[in-house]
């Protein structure tokens, strides 16, 4: 088979793998483990696209590099988020944060 | 011979991804669906290093995890229940239905990107080779220098979220 068709399966199992976990999850953090594995997907199938066809190699790996500042931006907001919600409802379980309050 | 070593290898990262990450999404410890999701950066990782890009591997092993597994560790810690087990995900009995909906939602549009894939690929190359990191590090201050510099400012502006968000006033004041 096709290499490059096989990294672009395993980069969309990990999307179909964390689009599974974010919908089944309740609680935050279980969340934010399933949006990492999508992520680790998107920078997967960046760097197949730009490895093992005509592309620019450079683009494809800056472009994943960039994903990984991204994810790690992304869960330190993540963490004072889940602290906040921990703090005010005592729980980050999902289905307890249902308030809205300006 | 150098293309069955390839395929093994390429059979055991995706045999550490999908262990991983089913523990990561299966597990009801957090702890554990940690560990899953630290395996399937391992093997994610390896892929990189069989597509011959080792600089991105070590960044996924250095980024991944190094820093962001801790940062899930330290909300898995810090969002306790008072007295009860770290990491814990609460069971609701009935589950059917919000199972088979959650397997829809991953495998329907994972499937129909599989068949536009598997329809549409151009053929495959034959692995370039390895791009020397000198040229990254001029690519990342030449042509993407704007993208460098907003994702340093994206991160700065996380961070003094995160502090400020974490911020708690004393009492009395």
């Amino acid at each position: 088979m096709n290499p490059l068709v096989l990294f672009h399966l395993a980069a969309l199992l990990l999307l179909g793998l964390g689009l599974y976990g974010i919908t089944r999850r309740r609680s935050l953090v279980g969340m934010l483990i399933a949006v990492e594995l999508m992520l680790n997907g998107a920078g997967l199938a960046l760097v197949a696209s730009a490895r093992l066809t005509p592309a620019a190699d450079e683009l494809g790996q800056l472009g994943a590099l960039l994903v990984m500042g991204l994810a790690a931006a992304e869960a330190t907001l993540v963490l004072a988020i889940i602290l906040v919600v921990a703090k005010r409802w005592g729980t980050s379980d999902s289905a307890t944060i249902s308030s809205l309050r300006g | 011979m150098e293309e069955m070593v390839a395929s093994a290898a390429y059979g055991l990262y995706l045999a550490l991804i999908v262990a991983g990450g089913l523990a990561a999404v299966r597990c009801h410890n957090l702890v554990r669906a940690l560990i899953g999701l630290i395996m399937t950066l391992f093997g994610v990782a390896g892929m990189y290093f069989l597509m011959a890009a080792p600089f991105l591997a070590l960044m996924q092993i250095l980024i991944y995890v190094g820093a962001v597994s801790v940062l899930i560790f330290f909300a898995i810690m810090l969002t306790r229940a008072p007295g009860g087990e770290a990491g814990h995900e609460s069971l609701r009995p009935r589950m059917g239905l919000r199972e088979l909906l959650s397997v829809a939602s991953g495998l329907l549009p994972a499937v129909i990107l599989a068949g536009i894939v598997a329809g549409y690929a151009p053929p495959a190359l034959p692995l370039k080779s390895e791009v020397p990191l000198a040229r990254l590090g001029q690519f990342l201050t030449g042509p993407y220098v704007l993208a460098f510099e907003l994702i340093s400012v994206v991160l700065v502006v996380a961070m003094a979220g995160a502090v400020l968000l974490g911020f708690e006033r004393r009492k009395g004041q």
